[in-house]
Parts: structure tokens; C-alpha cells; sequence
């Protein structure tokens, strides 16, 4: 029971890293990016690259695969969905998926269509009585909190994170005081892909690493976002662990349903709670 | 030059005779344009290729309804496809051979699904709407390939063989062709009569602004539940026509990854025309049926096509024929109005 509980926490653990970045660009920039799937993706092949051909330590490729999404994420960023900035949000969709299309054919192209295996880079367990966690585990649900923690000290007390929280309450009065909140929401969106990639990047060892890995994750952090509120951050954390738990007590049970019944708990918040968006 | 300004709004010459036509009878000539343009095309392509376009065509024409006149991008309608075809396949297979009887419940089946789901679905717009028909989308293909597995099979699919009834023998590859193409005139018929409707007016001031419709006194929501029932139903339809003709159902008619092939084609097609609908799934069934052989790196190519589109080529190849249209259209127009004048 515990260990159930406790794998839970992981899944919210990870889903939590990824909607964060989804739910930053939709309550600022009111879109649904679907190319949140690549930068996730691709900071997991990174890393493999530096882990299976450079037989680096994990630690550190983890850190330059984070690094290394951050300019990919700018370049998305500034070169698509800025010039779609206020026309239909369904050409900037169709944009962001054409982006994880080509991301994932690019995959197939230079790594190949075949999984990769993953082991968990630290090994330990944590033995309570008759009861062993994995360490790596720990560490997944640590980071998420420390991270939650820091968000919650970025967003109130720095300068930068403030504006965001504003121009997440109003963007157009954001843009009246003279702050060119394009530069920030450039920011969110480099933030978001980092953390899709750390997400992805600690996920990987306990999942199966392939090039379609990335839509399944985004749907489940897109309920995430959905029944957390778009763009409100404390409801995406209580989400990403709410639904971390759905799923794991689900696959207690019946292994195969874990991901349906966190659409099907998404549908009822959806028949309760409406949204205008 | 104020001359030419009044000219451009002159319809020419073969303009004025068309709208001198009938309504009715202009509708018949549409009718004689699709058919023909299907049936020339049947030589120059085999026979169930052209099957294949037509199926294609329907589907697109129940998608476009969605997207091109309500505005609602849907990224799950593979799976109402999947649905009609799924219970097409089992109606013959469990329960009587009678195709008719089959495509019937697949299209009942679908509309059911799409009325249940709409109800949830339809609250939503822009993305989220088309994130949650995608969730939908990935639930259903996970309920076909593995808890339903019984009857199912799984990933493996199976067989369905309709009985013949009368002279009605879809087994044979002309009279299939014949019932697809009727079943696409009058698809086409039906969406035709629907879109140029006051409900047709309706949905496209949905897709406008919603509030202002609400404002007026309609209720957006019912109307918008109804155009997705309807698409739904008619993805039914396409989706029984591909379980006759492939004779063969497997979980690849509710595939996930497949619904981006329907935006593409509607979308390069023009979006909002049905005839655009008609022109794009051609157009995507013949790039994937005869360039995908040459093109190694398909999804990259059909990314890269869709930024193309998105950015630069937004009225999609029908909308661009119709401006062709337009401005031949004034440029006679303009001499014959020069003529008159300098008389």
C-alpha cells in the first residue's frame, strides 16, 4: 500500500515538471503547446547520447541535456510561435504539432525507432522494516518539492517572476506599464521546456525511452493542467500529484487502465467544473 | 480609373449565365462535377485507389464540417472513424451479413459515441478542444486493443465478409465503387443543403464570435452539440465504408498518430469550402499513395507542409481557386465593360 502511495508520488512528481511549462505558456501566452512533447523528448535522447555513447556519469549529461534544450526551446519560442502571437489558436496548434512531428521524425532519423533501455542510475534502496523504496525514486519526489518551493520563491519575491504572475492575471495591463512582455514570455517558455526536459530526463530510467514517448505524457499533463486550472500554479501541483495517485492506485489494479482513468477523471472535473477557454 | 473601379465588381459574362441557372439545377451541375471528376480520375488510378480517395473524401468532408464551418479543431476524429468501422465489422461478423443493416449501426453507433462525448467535448474550444478529442482519441484506442481484446483481436484485427443482398454484392469491386460514390453525392448533398441553411449560417457565426450569437438568443451550445453529433455520424459512415471495402478491421482505422493526415488535408484543401475538403483529400491520398514511396522522411514532410500552410498558404489550394476564378472573372468583365464603353 505504501509503495503504492509512494509510487504516486513519483508519477506527480514527473507530471508536475512537465504541466508546469504547459500551463505557463497557456495562462500567458494562451497557447497550448503541443511542441512541449519534443522538448521532452529530445531532452531524453540527449541524454542517452551522453550516457551510451560518451559513457558519461548520469548526473552531469542529465545537467548539459537540460542545458541543451534551453536554446531549442528559444528558437521554437521566437521563430514560430511569436510570429503567430494573436491570430487563431488553432494555426499556432497546428504549428506546434507540425514542430513535434518533425522533432520526432528527426528522432528516428539520428537515434533510430528503437527503445532504448534505461536502468536507474543510482541503484539503492530505502529499507523501512519489510519495506524497500528505490532512492532514485526519493530523489524524483525531493526535486519536485525543492522545486515547488523555489517556483513559489521565484514567482513572489523576484522581479521577473512577478511580471510573469502579473501578465498571467493581465497581460494587456503588463503591457500598459511599458514592460515588453514578449521578452518574458520568451523567458516562460525557455523555463517550461527546461523543465519538460528535467521531467523527461528524470523519468526516462523508469519508463521505456522511445520516440512516441512524448504523447502520452503530454496528454496526461494536459489533463493535469486542465483539471489544475490553466495557468494557476499551486492547482497544476495539487493536480500532478492528485492524478500521480490516480494512476498508480489504477495500475495497483489493473495495470493496462492507469492513463485511461486519468482522462476519465479529467472528463468528470470537465462535466463539473466548466471552462471557457 | 474610376472605371476600373466599377468594373471589379462586375460579374462577367459566364458568371452572369451561371447565376442565370437555377438554384436547383446549379446544384445538379455541382452533382455532375464531383462524379465526373471521380470517375476520370478512375483510369488514370486503379479502381480501389479511387475507392480509397472517395472514403478519404467523406471523412474529410465530416472533419471540415467541424473545423472549416464551426471552427472547432478536433484532432480526435479518427476515432468516430474507428468506431463505424469497429462496429460495422462486428454487426457482420456476430450478427447478420446485411450491409446496409451494418453501415447503418456503424453510422448509430458513432453518432451515440459522438452525442455522449460531445456533451463533455463541446464546453471546450481552440486547443482544448482538440487536446481532449485526442485524449478521447487515445482512450478509445486503448480500450480496442486491449481490455475489448475478445472481441477485438487485439492488434491482429479481423476479417469481415458481407453477405451479398440482391444485386448488391460489395464484394465486387465496381458495384463497391458505384455505392461509395453514391455514398459520397449524397454526403456531399446533405452537407451542401446543411451549410447553405439558416443552421449553416449559424455554425459559421459560431465560429465567428460565439458570445454575439448567444447574445441574440441562440442556444451555442445545443448547435454546436448537434454539428459534432452530425460529424461524428458521418465519420461513422466513412469509417463502415473502410471496413467493406478493406474487408478487414484492425485498431490502425482509430490510430492516434492518424488524425494529423485529416488536417492536412483539409486544411491544404481550403478550409470552410466543402469543395476544399474534396480537392485536399485528393491531394493527401495522392501524395501519401504515390510520393510517400520517394519521401523517406514522412512525418517530417508532413511537418514541415503544415508550417508551409499555416504561414503562408492559409486559403489552401481551393481558396486560391476561387481568387483565380475572381480575378479572371473581372478581367473580362472589365474589357467587356471597356468595349461597351468605348462605344
Amino acid at each position: 500500500m505504501i509503495d503504492t502511495i509512494f509510487y504516486g508520488l513519483t508519477i506527480g512528481a514527473i507530471l508536475y515538471f512537465i504541466s508546469i511549462g504547459l500551463s505557463l505558456t497557456f495562462g500567458t501566452m494562451r497557447v497550448i503547446n503541443f511542441a512541449h512533447t519534443i522538448t521532452y523528448t529530445i531532452g531524453v535522447y540527449i541524454l542517452i547520447t551522453f550516457v551510451f555513447f560518451l559513457k558519461w556519469h548520469f548526473l552531469q549529461s542529465a545537467i548539459l541535456a537540460i542545458l541543451a534544450i534551453l536554446p531549442i526551446g528559444y528558437v521554437i519560442e521566437r521563430f514560430i510561435i511569436r510570429r503567430l502571437y494573436g491570430e487563431s489558436l488553432d494555426y499556432t496548434f497546428i504549428a506546434t504539432f507540425a514542430i513535434a512531428l518533425i522533432g520526432v521524425d528527426a528522432i528516428k532519423w539520428i537515434w533510430g525507432a528503437a527503445p532504448y533501455p534505461l536502468s536507474d542510475p543510482v541503484g539503492k534502496y530505502l529499507t523501512l522494516g519489510d519495506l524497500s523504496l528505490p532512492m532514485y525514486r526519493i530523489i524524483i519526489v525531493i526535486i519536485a518539492l525543492l522545486l515547488f518551493f523555489s517556483l513559489n520563491l521565484f514567482f513572489k519575491k523576484t522581479m521577473v517572476g512577478k511580471i510573469i504572475v502579473a501578465a498571467l492575471e493581465d497581460k494587456e495591463g503588463v503591457r500598459c506599464l511599458g514592460i515588453d512582455v514578449n521578452r518574458y514570455f520568451s523567458m516562460v517558455f525557455v523555463l517550461g521546456s527546461g523543465l519538460a526536459a528535467l521531467g523527461g530526463v528524470l523519468y526516462a530510467p523508469i519508463s521505456s525511452v522511445h520516440p512516441y514517448m512524448g504523447l502520452a505524457v503530454l496528454l496526461l499533463c494536459f489533463a493535469v493542467v486542465i483539471v489544475g486550472g490553466m495557468g494557476n500554479l499551486r492547482g497544476t501541483f495539487l493536480s500532478a500529484f492528485a492524478l500521480g495517485m490516480v494512476m498508480s492506485f489504477t495500475a495497483r489494479f489493473w495495470p493496462q487502465g492507469a492513463e485511461t482513468m486519468v482522462f476519465i477523471a479529467m472528463a468528470i472535473v470537465l462535466i463539473f467544473r466548466p471552462i471557457d477557454i | 480609373m474610376d472605371n476600373d473601379k466599377v468594373s471589379l465588381h462586375k460579374p462577367t459574362a459566364l458568371a452572369e449565365e451561371f447565376m442565370k441557372i437555377p438554384k436547383k439545377e446549379r446544384g445538379a451541375i455541382n452533382f455532375l462535377a464531383v462524379a465526373t471528376f471521380f470517375l476520370l480520375i478512375t483510369p488514370l488510378l486503379s479502381m480501389h485507389r479511387v475507392i480509397d480517395f472517395m472514403i478519404f473524401c467523406i471523412f474529410a468532408m465530416s472533419f471540415d464540417l467541424l473545423y472549416g464551418y464551426m471552427g472547432r479543431l478536433s484532432f480526435g476524429q479518427m476515432l468516430y472513424l474507428g468506431t463505424g468501422a469497429y462496429i460495422c465489422g462486428l454487426f457482420v461478423k456476430y450478427v447478420n451479413g446485411n450491409p446496409l443493416l451494418a453501415i447503418f449501426f456503424g453510422i448509430a453507433f458513432a453518432g451515440l459515441l459522438a452525442m455522449l462525448l460531445g456533451l463533455i467535448i463541446v464546453r471546450t474550444t481552440g486547443a482544448c478542444f482538440a487536446l481532449i478529442n485526442l485524449a478521447f482519441n487515445h482512450i478509445g484506442f486503448f480500450l480496442v486493443l486491449s481490455p475489448l481484446r475478445p472481441i477485438t483481436r487485439g492488434e491482429d484485427g479481423f476479417g469481415v465478409i458481407a453477405s451479398k443482398l440482391g444485386f448488391l454484392n460489395l464484394g465486387s469491386r465496381p458495384i463497391m465503387f458505384v455505392f461509395v460514390l453514391l455514398c459520397l453525392l449524397i454526403v456531399f448533398y446533405f452537407l451542401r443543403q446543411l451549410t447553405s441553411s439558416p443552421y449553416g449560417i449559424l455554425i459559421r457565426s459560431i465560429k465567428e464570435d460565439e458570445t454575439r450569437v448567444r447574445f441574440v438568443g441562440y442556444n451555442t451550445f445545443f448547435y454546436k452539440w448537434l454539428t459534432f453529433v452530425i460529424a461524428g455520424a458521418i465519420a461513422g459512415l466513412a469509417g463502415s465504408l473502410t471496413a467493406l471495402n478493406y474487408n478487414y478491421v484492425n485498431p490502425n482505422s482509430m490510430d492516434v498518430h492518424a488524425n494529423v493526415g485529416v488536417v492536412f488535408a483539409c486544411l491544404i484543401g481550403g478550409a470552410g469550402h466543402l469543395y476544399g475538403a474534396l480537392v485536399g483529400g485528393v491531394i493527401y491520398m495522392v501524395i501519401s499513395n504515390f510520393l510517400a514511396y520517394y519521401i523517406y522522411r514522412w512525418e517530417m514532410f508532413l511537418g514541415f507542409s503544415l508550417l508551409l500552410i499555416v504561414f503562408r498558404f492559409r486559403m489552401g489550394v481551393w481558396g486560391y481557386i476561387q481568387r483565380l476564378w475572381e480575378y479572371l472573372a473581372t478581367r473580362k468583365g472589365a474589357l467587356k465593360f471597356m468595349k461597351k464603353e468605348a462605344i
